[in-house]
């Protein structure tokens, strides 16, 4: 590709001789920058001005640098050159594709009929690489990694207003991410649920395990509402039931009740749940439920539904320490936010981010405006990964005008 | 099965539990565990019962859910067959246990494995998780047990979670490599004057365990029949039930207290130097114990640092004593 832009880049610079063509190149590039929305977007597009502002201090950086010895300074300016120059390699890419379309833009025009198909073949595919410039590579480039990337995830549902229809709907729900885990190729079990004799279940708590699933499922996070006939409803009349849902990441630890950077030990106040009487060889019952408090932040974990004490209390860990996490987690997003008055819109667990609509057959997430239809598809698992892609990507932007807010 | 069927064996157990609100909590736990032992039991442990409904009219008849189940989680990384009458292990001496295997992790090493002696050893529990929880081939572990079953059950509890057997009846001593830690399971009667010969025992031993039947007759009749019925008297009877000659000499005031085999053990440890210098004597005793056990220990033998632990439930569950030194309980294992 880059031969063939050189190639015509030649016939163009022939060309500018002619001044008369040269005015003509510009009116058409104006008028082409106008068809192509994006092009005419991208080429002043705010992030095509930080990447500029970015490269203009990675240069001056360079002529800092002193010609002998490495000062102590000049180590954190070469590091902080070296940090920069694979943006400094796309700007350069940009560039040239942008010299290459103005002169392009001038053969539009030509009287040859194969100069001309040439050019808007070449123009086509220059805006294409601008625009993926723009889109890709520039966010990929200033986009920090994520910090969460290789951690698994808890998912907490909870039976929230609409009684047993709200239950049953914790069900569905718990299956519904079972299905989409398992086509993500993730391990999921639910580690503990209190199912009600009516049917449904009061709460559960799931554990997806594998890579991406804590940034994958994170904003499944917040109130989900169902509208439907519930199945014991006899007039048909549709009811609105929600469901609260958290997901908290979760990080795998050797032993789990080593001290660790989120919590300390002596922090923690381990109960068990029941007396046992006299205990040991006097009894044979297995009761091995426990309770963890963190008396710091006086959240607390109940966990029974395993065989073993042990058993109990390392799966207790495992979610006071997702909690903590998810605690830590928010508390940098909003210190963040305080230090640069960021755009990053409120990750309120209260607030009501999706509706599953039965008789329209359809799934809306309100914060992304997005609406599917074939909600069966969704329940199944499937439906579920284009909401899951999409706030992915609200992410992925958020996080660049974040990083464009700066100064 | 059909959800009608599964409902009426989860009211079935329910009622057969309790009364309480628990009941039906405790009802449907218990049965996901037996659709879990039916369909995806531990390796190399399947319950003996051959359907769900089978399983629920034994818990019915009280019969420990561990025996149904046929395994019990233990440790870390545990799963122990579990058969009547074998002794089910108990969570109260998974905690000691799990304790006392974080204080002993700071001594062992494979340059110098520990020597590890278990009386009473039942299901192998005790031995079977210090060498799960020490590292490759820093424990060299022996269970001694009256019982036939529970030495064969021990043995067979060693293979299910990849323990070496080393030596014991008609088994060939395991290779000697460095890299695993091993177990030798051992039929002899503790109370046997000639025990230390015929247990074929080589002391010193760096650490003696043991969680010997301490439940006093009069108490034994009053237990739950679910543990009365189904396990073995021997495991939990502390009082020679007849004045058989080979009954350790017991003081009148510990006569009838479950107190039998704590005497012996001291005895065992002073007379025939069975611990170790510098070792460990862990002893788990029954509620209401712990002082008359640490006096048993502080007078009977040369250890003079006594401590006792307590269990997850608040009672003073494990008597741990050394020569001197330290043995304090740790505040996390």
């Amino acid at each position: 590709m880059f031969r063939s832009i050189s190639r015509l880049g030649f016939h163009a610079t022939r060309q500018i001789n002619f001044s008369r063509q040269l005015h003509i190149a510009r009116v058409l590039l104006a008028q082409a920058q106008r068809q192509a929305g994006s092009t005419s977007k991208a080429l002043d597009a705010p992030i095509v001005q930080y990447v500029k502002r970015k490269v203009e201090e990675r240069q001056k950086l360079q002529s800092e640098l002193s010609d002998e010895a490495l000062s102590d300074e000049d180590i954190q300016r070469v590091r902080k050159i070296r940090e920069l120059e694979p943006l400094q390699d796309a700007w350069t890419e940009w560039n040239r594709a942008k010299e290459s379309l103005e002169e392009t833009s001038a053969l539009l025009n030509d009287p040859d009929p194969t100069m001309r198909s040439m050019a808007e073949e070449e123009y086509a595919a220059l805006t294409e690489n601008m625009n993926q410039l723009v889109e890709n590579t520039f966010p990929s480039l200033l986009i920090p990694p994520s910090q969460t990337a290789h951690l698994s995830a808890i998912i907490e549902l909870r039976a929230g207003v609409g009684g047993s229809e709200s239950a049953l709907f914790v069900g569905d729900l718990v299956r519904m991410y079972t299905r989409a885990a398992q086509s993500m190729g993730w391990d999921v079990s639910v580690i503990s649920s209190n199912v009600l004799e009516s049917g449904g279940i009061k709460d559960a708590i799931m554990e997806v395990k594998g890579k991406g699933a804590y940034d994958a499922l994170r904003w499944e996070s917040g109130v989900h509402r169902v509208q439907r006939v519930p199945a014991t409803e006899a007039s048909g009349r549709v009811h609105t039931s929600t469901v609260g849902v958290m997901v908290l990441p979760l990080t795998e630890e050797a032993e789990s009740s080593a001290d660790d950077d989120l919590f300390k030990m002596s922090d923690v106040k381990l109960e068990v749940m029941r007396a046992r009487g006299a205990g040991g060889q006097h009894v044979n019952k297995t009761e091995s439920a426990v309770r963890l408090t963190h008396i710091p932040t006086g959240i607390t974990v109940s966990m029974q539904d395993e065989r073993s004490q042990h058993q109990n209390r390392r799966r207790a860990f495992q979610i006071l320490r997702a909690r903590l996490m998810d605690r830590k987690l928010s508390q940098e997003v909003l210190e963040r936010r305080d230090m640069r008055r960021s755009l990053v819109r409120s990750a309120d667990r209260s607030e009501k981010i999706r509706t599953y609509n039965y008789a329209q057959d359809r799934v809306t997430d309100h914060r992304i405006g997005l609406s599917v239809k074939n909600l069966n598809m969704v329940m199944d698992g499937d439906g579920l990964q284009d909401f899951m892609r999409a706030l992915q990507e609200r992410h992925q932007e958020e996080m660049l005008e974040e990083v464009l807010s700066e100064q | 099965m059909a959800a009608s069927a599964t409902s009426h064996l989860l009211k079935r157990l329910a009622r057969s539990l309790g009364r309480g609100t628990d009941a039906l909590e405790d009802a449907r736990r218990e049965l996901r565990w037996m659709k879990q032992a039916l369909h995806s039991p531990p390796k190399g442990i399947k319950p003996d019962a051959k359907s769900l409904e089978e399983m629920v009219e034994r818990r019915v008849r009280n019969e420990p859910i561990q025996y149904i189940l046929g395994s019990v989680p233990f440790g870390t990384r545990l799963e122990l067959a579990c058969r009547r009458p074998v002794l089910i292990p108990r969570p109260e001496t998974e905690d000691w246990a799990l304790k006392l295997a974080s204080v002993l992790r700071a001594q062992a090493s494979p340059a110098r494995p520990l020597r590890i002696l278990d009386l009473c050893t039942g299901t192998g529990c005790i031995p079977l998780l210090l060498c799960a929880e020490l590292p490759p081939g820093s424990v060299r572990a022996t269970g001694v047990d009256i019982s036939e079953a529970a030495v064969q059950l021990s043995a067979e509890n060693a293979r299910i979670n990849g323990i070496a057997v080393s030596g014991g009846p008609g088994l060939a001593p395991a290779k000697n490599d460095k890299q695993e830690n091993t177990f030798t399971p051992v039929l002899a009667d503790l109370m046997d004057p000639d025990f230390v010969n015929r247990a074929g025992l080589e002391p010193p031993y760096d650490v003696i365990t043991s969680n010997p039947p301490y439940i006093p007759l009069t108490e034994y009749e009053a237990l739950d029949s679910s543990v009365r019925d189904w396990e073995d008297p021997r495991a939990l009877l502390g009082d020679p039930v007849s004045s058989s000659p080979a009954a350790p000499s017991v003081p009148d005031a510990h006569l009838n207290k479950g107190l039998a085999f704590y005497h012996r053990i001291a005895a065992l440890v002073r007379g025939h130097g069975l611990l170790a210098p510098d070792g460990w004597l862990a002893l788990e005793v029954g509620d209401g114990q712990a002082e008359e056990v640490g006096e048993i220990v502080r007078r009977g033998t040369a250890l003079r640092a006594v401590a006792t632990w307590e269990d997850p439930y608040g009672k003073r569950r494990a008597v741990v004593a050394r020569r001197e030194g330290v043995c304090e309980e740790p505040s996390h294992y």
